[in-house]
């Protein structure tokens, strides 16, 4: 039965013995075990627990605080953009950075690698191939040593021939870690075409024209700030209106695509860019009536003079 | 006959009474005498499967269990069971019944096999608990054929509840022990009979597609003389005025068909193991599918031929079987099993670098320990979303002394695993055929030469390069199903606790 303290109610043993005895009475030695013996030892062990976790509170408080003023001095260091801050400062200030990529760096793009294959997984439904991204893989192609693999998952029935080969023979003569880059096409039934890279650091990119930023992204072009947002809204354009628009919305992209074209000989500029991929794409899957527009028309006609697009459009008959 | 047991069916004959002569109805329901082949019948049986709207109006004779039994004043509603089908079947006082035939009906124990003459009758309302939910029987004729006793030792319905919480919780179940103590009867069961189906549909489907490969089904002999794997986990059986041992695997004699130039070689048949471990996987015996196949220049050309095997029979399971994977799911939901096509194949470096970026740390040429390879299972599965892979190179560290190493990485060996949801059902590799490099890797592994100088002496004359591999039957059953425990998808268990029925 558990049992509670009661403090004595007379005063320490000390007091007694300082009490004045009759000298008829002798001194005895307490029969039990006084209170001090007892209870003290019980209360240091509290104490010293107590004190432990005290200290070890202070010194994560003392760490906090100096990362604090580590991160006050960092901060102070960075400037933050402000709401009133001028974007032409920026266009400048990158301007001077060269447009063209350098020799891309797959490892510091990818992230950490534990010597084995980086493989890209693509699920994509064979009823919509991906038109751009099978490009991008060819881009891609000639830039990096890739292994290219087609799988058809369990979920779709039956996979035409020419997408089961839409990477054309394969010979693997390497070992699969002596390539830089896996890239992998499931034909699988899903709504929209999904890619899984590194499953632990990295959700699933889904959407075509998503897919194909992270493809594009891949050959290390840099672009000032003003450019990459021209090339992302004409890479959004292409995919949300130009693929899956009305006519009257074709129409008007159609339009403003030939302005630009009349410019540039490319829509992101004077580069191929992913804008001039996913366009194009996007182009040969939609059945318009829309005439082409004379612009439009020439930069149709110098994408496929390109091998990688050519490959695509043989994969469309 | 012995005469005991003759007494006992008499008592239980007597125990059903028989008609009183004042029934009008008294010649259309009974116990007939036991069947000793005393006449062939004319007398058609229709299958219940077979009972549907096109049999509308039809009397017909139907041969099936009483599943289950309820009477209700004037009638009496039974269900009559054959194999994974049901069908209600009323017996109801009228022109046909009396009061007493519907009571003798109410009283035939459960379990015990009828002769029902019935019209099938379209019904308007589906019946929810059996399968055949459009029509129903109303029994004419009723004729008990075999009694079962009274008390059964486990109820079919408890048998295939399926384990969900909330609501339904604490109602009874049935505990794998008395299934497996009483297997003729936990073997009826609808899940049961589909999963024993299922897997007669896997051998069926495995033999059709090698043989339509050219493989070639031999029988490989179970009672050797020496352990054909290491010496650890084998049974020793008195042989006349020796010992000898039973096969842990048919290995050595696929090996030596292939020397005997039968190029590609199956066989399914009992592997024994004398492993004392009381897990969900593992039997001491078990169905083995074995495969061995001479190839060109590539091991992966087998590979591709075993991976793509399974591949068919998956398909074909799909195919066929819908029916019993239906049925299993409605006791053990789980999700469909996925796969690709061509199969994914990785090797062992990636399965290990995607162990470590999800944390887990492990050495080069470590085995794969079991939760690893759960996990590793999950993570292709989030990738890749396959159920099925296949995993390259593994270390030679870890695979017995014939695993010809590889030429890129002598730390590496050209074996390979293959995973279903994440666990391991197949494991093969390229075997040395070469005796020299063999006596090596044997004497390297510290293996008594004299033991094996059979196996040996087999390669000396001239081998083909080969590789292959053996599955679990009743592991691919059971994962394939998504089921957690193997003995449900093997009929007759045999593990360290069990050696009955």
């Amino acid at each position: 039965m558990p049992m509670y303290k009661v403090r004595s109610f007379h005063g320490a043993p000390g007091a007694v013995r300082a009490e004045q005895l009759p000298t008829c009475m002798y001194r005895l030695q307490n029969l039990h075990r006084g209170p001090a013996a007892a209870a003290p030892p019980h209360q240091e062990e509290v104490d010293a627990s107590l004190l432990a976790l005290e200290s070890r509170q202070e010194e994560i408080l003392k760490r906090l605080y100096e990362l604090k003023t580590a991160v006050d001095g960092l901060s102070k260091m960075i400037q933050t953009p402000d709401a009133d801050f001028d974007v032409t400062n920026i266009i400048q200030a990158d301007e001077y950075a060269p447009l063209t990529a350098n020799a891309a760096d797959l490892d510091s793009m990818l992230g950490k690698d534990y010597g084995a294959l980086k493989d890209i997984v693509i699920n994509a439904n064979p009823s919509q191939p991906p038109l751009s991204l099978l490009v991008l893989h060819s881009l891609l192609c000639e830039r990096y040593k890739i292994l290219s693999a087609v799988h058809t998952h369990s979920s779709v029935k039956c996979v035409p021939e020419n997408l089961l080969k839409c990477f054309g023979e394969q010979t693997r003569k390497q070992s699969r870690h002596e390539y830089q880059l896996g890239f992998t096409l499931i034909w699988k039934n899903v709504p929209k075409p999904q890619m899984k890279f590194s499953i632990q650091t990295m959700c699933p990119i889904e959407g075509e024209g998503n897919i194909a930023r992270f493809l594009f992204s891949l050959f290390g072009q840099k672009h000032n700030a003003v450019t990459s947002t021209l090339i992302d809204s004409w890479v959004d354009t292409a995919i949300f209106q130009l693929k899956e628009g009305s006519n009257k919305e074709k129409a008007a992209v159609l339009r403003s695509m030939n302005t630009t074209l009349g410019k540039t000989s490319w829509l992101g500029g004077n580069e191929l860019t992913v804008a001039d991929i996913v366009a194009w794409c996007a182009l040969q899957q939609t059945s318009s009536s829309n005439a082409v527009p004379a612009n439009v028309q020439k930069w149709m006609k110098s994408c496929e003079n390109l091998a990688p697009f050519n490959s695509a459009l043989k994969l469309l008959k | 006959m012995p005469s005991a047991a003759r007494k006992s069916q008499e008592r239980d004959r007597a125990s059903m009474e028989p008609p009183p002569a004042d029934d009008y109805a008294k010649e259309r329901y009974g116990v007939l005498p036991l069947i000793q082949s005393q006449e062939k019948s004319d007398r058609v049986l229709v299958r219940i499967n077979d009972l549907t709207v096109e049999k509308a109006d039809e009397v017909v004779w139907v041969r099936g269990r009483i599943h289950t039994s309820r009477a209700k004043g004037k009638q009496c509603f039974l269900v009559l069971r054959q194999q994974q089908f049901n069908v209600q079947a009323l017996v109801a006082v009228g022109d046909h019944a009396s009061k007493q035939m519907v009571k003798f009906a109410a009283n035939i124990n459960k379990e015990s096999i009828v002769d029902v003459e019935g019209v099938v009758r379209k019904v308007h309302q589906k019946i929810g608990g059996c399968t055949q939910q459009d029509v129903e029987l109303h029994v004419q004729r009723i004729y008990v054929i075999s009694l079962a006793e009274p008390r059964l030792p486990l109820q079919l319905d408890d048998a295939v509840r399926a384990e969900v919480e909330g609501e339904e919780e604490g109602r009874a179940t049935v505990n794998q022990d008395t299934r497996l103590d009483n297997r003729v009867i936990d073997l009826r069961t609808c899940t049961s009979q589909a999963v024993f189906h299922l897997q007669s549909g896997i051998c069926q489907l495995f033999r059709e597609t090698l043989i339509r490969r050219g493989f070639v089904e031999i029988q490989t002999p179970k009672i050797i003389s020496a352990p054909s794997e290491g010496g650890a986990n084998v049974f020793t059986v008195s042989y006349f005025k020796s010992s000898a041992y039973l096969a842990q695997s048919p290995q050595l004699y696929k090996q030596m068909c292939i020397c005997a130039d039968f190029e590609k070689v199956f066989c399914i048949g009992p592997v024994f193991r004398a492993e004392d471990s009381n897990t969900h996987r593992h039997l001491t015996e078990f169905v083995g599918l074995d495969i061995e196949m001479a190839f060109n220049y590539h091991y992966h050309e087998v590979v591709d031929e075993i991976a793509d095997t399974l591949v068919q029979i998956f398909k074909g399971l799909q195919e066929r079987f819908q029916t019993e994977i239906l049925t299993v799911n409605k006791q053990f939901p789980c999700e469909p099993f996925k796969f690709l096509e061509p199969t994914l194949r990785l090797e062992y470096r990636e399965a290990l670098a995607m162990l470590r970026e999800a944390g887990v740390e492990m050495g080069d040429e470590d085995d794969l320990s079991t939760p690893n390879e759960k996990l590793l299972g999950r993570l292709v599965k989030e990738k890749y979303d396959t159920d099925f892979y296949i995993l390259d190179k593994y270390p030679l560290a870890v695979r017995p002394f014939y695993t010809m190493p590889d030429p890129g990485n002598p730390k590496n060996s050209n074996s390979y695993d293959m995973f279903m949801r994440g666990e391991e059902i197949l494991s093969g590799a390229q075997r040395i055929h070469d005796p020299q490099l063999l006596t090596e890797r044997a004497q390297h592994h510290g293996v008594d030469l004299e033991k094996i100088k059979a196996y040996i002496d087999s390669f000396r004359f001239g081998a083909p390069p080969h590789a292959g591999g053996g599955i679990g039957l009743e592991r691919v059953t059971m994962l394939y199903l998504g089921l957690s425990n193997v003995r449900q998808t093997s009929m007759f268990p045999r593990d360290p606790k069990r050696l009955t029925p």
